[in-house]
Order: structure tokens, then C-alpha cells, then sequence
């Protein structure tokens, strides 16, 4: 608890400081997000040519929207936002992109190249079934499965109704469900 | 979706976003429908699948591009410059559209509000508007005004019909009504010259007048009559009005003379006239010898004939201005025997609608740039606004 608060006083600082005009300090901040906000990127987007711009995008945009941050909800809930615009955004400039590459994902390998491979094609059916969702559906998974954040957050960062939240993800969820069933009993193992 | 199944909140469930009733009857039929609970275990293995996807990692690179970029960009950008994305929504085409609205409202508002201010303020100081003329006498000058001001100048002037130019109770002092002689003029196109002379007669015997002078000419082929009425004044506006329903009018002139000044001056030269003509008479009780008193009679007989004329100047300027003047040249109608289309009369209605049409459109822009101008001051209110609107968004979204 202690840790988060001062990790919460330390984000707040080096906020502060990015306002100022410090690129230091803003440069710790993308540090610290960098990974979240590419992975919703990826996960929205589907590849990672417009993740990378969809993140670039979010950061740069975060960076002059700085100033207009007053801490009305959690910074991370903040910049979840802008990812999840800037990735659909990308999605409408280029609509479709059938073809969902894996290369170069950084997948942590097990000791067994069997394993790895399983695993590897498993990593393939979880992003292909989550690309194809319907974008509306996709983004909440994304945000809430994948990313991990709240009813609340999630509702803030889209500014959507949490029961539109709640609605939205019991339909994705349905439909990865029925996706992925003949691998669900495996991953419970 | 069968009857009582809850697959629909089952993802709520996993998550412990259902309320306490809802929480309720899951659990119950939980209890009791095996389809559900099995169908509850495989979103639950769905889920726990999505959390095993790895998690994906920012590229080597992304983050050094980012600082590159940030550093390259100018300090403080002006942002102002950047519209928000929300401009060009439909949102924003309503709000200006409402905008535009209510600034056409106003510029209503302001145009019902402010000619009566500037006429107000215009008036001269301590004079108080006379609605009502206050009474019978003052009313033969008071009238006419009302009367001539609206048409002399070719435009009616709402609100100014009540209020004439000369105020009624102008001053209290000698000359308490003011002496106008009215005098009209007006071209008239008629369609019978015989009868419009017999009915110009009897409109001038009805109000009280006489047809003073009356013309005949016959110029080529159109015969052209005049006729001076004489009517009393307070019925000049009525008979005026009821000379021009007679025909088509081309012409219309109309004056009022002041004499009041005229008229004041004359009786105060009869009153010192008078008072010279007593003082000389009592001195001819006193006068000794007589080539005093011829001399005294002689003054006398001078004072008396001066008086005579001044009384006479007098008189006559009553008479003008008791009797207003209504001078009417009527024409004949052309009607064209020779042959069956009357051309020059197309080529003036062609030219009276071409004029018309001009001036409309004159009316128009002006209109147009009035109503401009008085927008100014809601655009500026306007944008006050967006900025404030743009700020709580601003503070909306960090």
C-alpha cells in the first residue's frame, strides 16, 4: 500500500515535471506505460505496424494534452483512453488488414520447443479470435481481460454507461467463448 | 434464450457485477439448470484463457522514438491553432445554428428596442410627448403635422404619428395656438374629367369649403382640368384624403407656413399703434392752437390708416389659415385610339417591376448587413462561451 502510494506521488511528480516541459521526466512516464499502451494498441489494431503508430500517436498526444490533465480520474485510466482512441482511430483510417501476423510478438518460450510451439499457436487463436470481434466488443475485452481494468475505469476511459461496459463484454466474451472452446478445458489444466 | 436461463449475466457474475436480487436468482438457477452451469465453466475457462495471452511488449526502438519526437516538437505549441475534433461534428452544426437563432432573436429585439431610445433621446429636453392634442384650438395647427409628416416624406414612420414635430404645448405664453396655412398640391390621373370636376365640388361643399378657382384646357388629346379648393383647415387632411381616391396620384405636394411670428408681430404692432392713437387723442383736449391740432389729425389719421392695413394683414392671414388650400391638376386618362396595345405604357410597367425588383434587393443586402453587425457582439459572446465549454471539456477529459 505504501509502495503504490509513493509510486502514485512519484507519477504525480514526474506529470508535474513533463507539464514543465521536463522530457526527462515524461520520458520515465513512457516508460512506465509504454508496454500497456502498445498492447492495446496491438490487441485493438491487430498488427503491429498500426500499433506502433497508434502508440506513438497516444504518447504524443498525451504529451500536449498534459497540461489539460488535472487528475479527475487515475492517469493510467487517462492514457488507456487516448490509446484506445488513437488505436481505433488507426482502425478507421485503415479499415481492414486481414491478415493478423504474428512476427515478432515477444513470447516468453518455454524450455520445450513442443511446448513452445503449442503454446505459440495458442498466442495465434486467442489474438485472431479477439481481432475478430466487432470493434465495439473487442475494445472492452481488450480492456478488460487483457488490460485488467476495472468496470469503472473502463467506463470512464470510453465514456460509456457501466452497464453498456457490462453488456458489451458478456457478448465478447460469449463470442470468443464459442470461438475458443475446443482450447478452454486445456488451459484449465 | 430459453425461458429462465441467465447466460446473459453469467460474464457479470464471474466479474461480481451483478446486483443482489440478480445475484440471487443466477445462484438459484445455477442450482438448478445444468446447461448454465456448464455454460458458466466454459466462460469461466474462456476468461482465464484471455489472461494467459502474453502479454505484448512495446518493440525495441519505440520508446527512443517517442522521446525524438517529443523533443523535436516545439515547446509550448500553440494550440489554439489545433481545432478539436469535435468541430464539424453535428453537435457542433447545431449548437451554431442555434447560435445563429437566437442572434437573429436578438438582433429582433434589439431592432424593436433601440430606435425608440435614440428617438427619445433625441427629443429636446423638458418637452414632454403630446400624444393627445390638448385641445380644440391648438388642434388646427397641431393636426396638420400629424398628417403631413408621415406622407411628405414618402415613408411612414411608425411611432412618430402620435408625436408631431411642433409640440402641442410649445408656449405657454401669447400666441397659445400656432398659425399654419396649409397648402396641397396634387396631380391626379382620373378617368373622367366632367365627373371628377362635379365631385371635387361636392367634396368641398361637404367639409364646409368652396371651390375657389377651376380651369379647363384641352391639350391634344388629353383634356386637363384645375380647381382650387378652399376648405377649413381641420378638415384638410379628410378632404385631401378623399380628393386622391378620386384617381391615380402622380404628384403630391404638401406645405404648411408658419405665420405665427408673422401674425404676433402684427397684433403687438397694432397694440403700440393703439396705444399711440390714445395717447394722440388726449392731446388734442390739450391742443391750443389749431395748426397743433391740424398736425395732431394728421398724425392720427396716419396711426388709424396703418392700423387698418396691420388689422387687414391680419385678417387676411386668418382667412389663409382658417381656409387650407387644396390645388388639384387632373388629367384625362390617355386612352389610346389609334391602337389596340398601348406601348410606352408596357415599357413603364417593365421599368417600374425592374426598379422594384432592384430595390428589393437593395432592401435586402441591407438587411442582410444590419443583421450582420448586430450579430458582432453575439459572436464574441458566442466564443466566450466555446472557450469556457472547451476548458470543462479539457478538464473533463484529464
Amino acid at each position: 500500500m505504501t509502495e503504490g502510494t509513493a509510486r502514485v506521488s512519484e507519477e504525480a511528480d514526474l506529470i508535474a515535471s513533463s507539464v514543465a516541459g521536463d522530457s526527462d521526466a515524461y520520458d520515465r512516464l513512457v516508460g512506465r506505460y509504454q508496454d500497456r499502451v502498445y498492447q492495446v494498441a496491438y490487441r485493438i489494431t491487430g498488427n503491429h505496424e498500426d500499433a506502433w503508430d497508434a502508440a506513438q500517436e497516444t504518447f504524443l498526444h498525451a504529451f500536449r494534452s498534459l497540461p489539460r490533465f488535472r487528475g479527475a480520474s487515475a492517469f493510467s485510466t487517462w492514457v488507456h483512453r487516448i490509446a484506445t482512441n488513437a488505436a481505433l482511430d488507426m482502425i478507421r483510417r485503415r479499415p481492414p488488414q486481414p491478415p493478423v501476423s504474428l512476427e515478432g510478438v515477444t513470447v516468453s518460450t518455454g524450455d520445450d520447443p513442443a511446448e513452445a510451439a503449442t503454446r505459440s499457436e495458442l498466442q495465434r487463436r486467442i489474438h485472431r479470435a479477439i481481432i475478430s470481434l466487432p470493434t465495439e466488443q473487442r475494445v472492452v475485452v481488450v480492456l478488460r481481460d487483457v488490460q485488467g481494468l476495472s468496470y469503472d475505469e473502463i467506463a470512464a476511459a470510453l465514456r460509456i454507461p457501466p452497464g453498456t461496459v457490462r453488456s458489451r463484454l458478456s457478448r465478447g466474451r460469449e463470442s470468443l467463448r464459442q470461438q475458443l472452446a475446443d482450447l478452454a478445458p486445456a488451459a484449465e489444466s | 434464450m430459453t425461458m429462465g436461463h441467465v447466460t446473459e449475466l453469467l460474464s457479470a457474475y464471474l466479474d461480481e457485477r451483478v446486483g443482489a436480487d440478480e445475484r440471487a436468482r443466477i445462484v438459484a438457477h445455477l442450482d438448478a439448470c445444468e446447461s448454465c452451469r456448464a455454460h458458466l465453466e466454459s466462460l469461466r475457462r474462456t476468461v482465464a484463457l484471455l489472461h494467459t495471452a502474453e502479454p505484448v511488449r512495446a518493440p525495441e526502438g519505440f520508446r527512443a522514438q517517442v522521446r525524438a519526437r517529443i523533443d523535436a516538437q516545439p515547446r509550448r505549441a500553440p494550440r489554439t491553432l489545433r481545432l478539436p475534433r469535435w468541430i464539424g461534428s453535428w453537435r457542433t452544426a447545431g449548437a451554431v445554428v442555434a447560435v445563429v437563432l437566437i442572434g437573429l432573436f436578438t438582433v429582433n429585439l434589439l431592432r424593436e428596442q433601440f430606435p425608440s431610445v435614440a428617438r427619445r433621446d433625441r427629443e429636446p429636453q423638458g418637452s414632454v410627448p403630446a400624444p393627445l392634442p390638448p385641445s380644440a384650438s391648438v388642434d388646427r395647427a397641431a393636426r396638420a403635422p400629424e398628417l403631413s409628416a408621415p406622407q411628405a416624406g414618402g415613408f411612414p414612420v411608425p411611432g412618430r404619428v402620435g408625436a408631431p414635430p411642433i409640440p402641442a404645448p410649445y408656449s405657454p405664453g401669447e400666441p397659445a395656438l400656432r398659425r399654419v396655412i396649409r397648402t396641397a398640391s396634387v396631380m391626379l390621373e382620373v378617368g373622367d374629367l366632367d365627373e371628377t370636376a362635379s365631385r371635387l365640388t361636392r367634396i368641398a361643399e361637404v367639409a364646409g369649403g368652396f371651390i375657389a378657382d377651376s380651369s379647363y384646357a384641352q391639350a391634344g388629346s388629353t383634356p386637363e382640368g384645375t380647381f382650387v379648393l378652399r376648405v377649413p383647415a381641420p378638415r384638410f387632411a379628410d378632404v385631401l384624403s378623399q380628393v386622391e381616391s378620386l384617381g391615380h396620384v402622380q404628384q403630391r405636394h404638401i406645405s404648411g407656413q408658419d405665420v405665427t411670428e408673422e401674425y404676433v408681430d402684427l397684433q403687438a404692432r397694432v397694440r403700440n399703434l393703439e396705444r399711440y392713437e390714445q395717447r394722440l387723442l388726449a392731446l388734442v383736449d390739450r391742443a391750443a392752437k389749431v395748426s397743433d391740432l391740424l398736425e395732431i389729425e394728421q398724425e392720427l389719421a396716419r396711426v388709424r390708416g396703418e392700423i387698418e392695413m396691420l388689422t387687414g394683414r391680419a385678417r387676411y392671414l386668418d382667412r389663409q389659415v382658417d381656409l387650407a388650400m387644396i390645388q388639384v391638376s387632373a388629367r384625362q386618362q390617355t386612352t389610346q385610339s389609334g391602337g389596340f396595345w398601348d406601348f410606352s405604357g408596357t415599357l413603364t410597367k417593365i421599368q417600374t417591376a425592374f426598379l422594384l425588383t432592384i430595390r428589393q434587393l437593395l432592401r435586402a443586402a441591407e438587411a442582410m448587413v444590419v443583421a450582420l453587425s448586430a450579430l458582432v457582439p453575439v459572436l464574441a459572446l458566442a466564443g466566450i462561451v466555446w472557450l469556457v465549454i472547451r476548458r470543462i471539456r479539457a478538464r473533463a477529459q484529464a
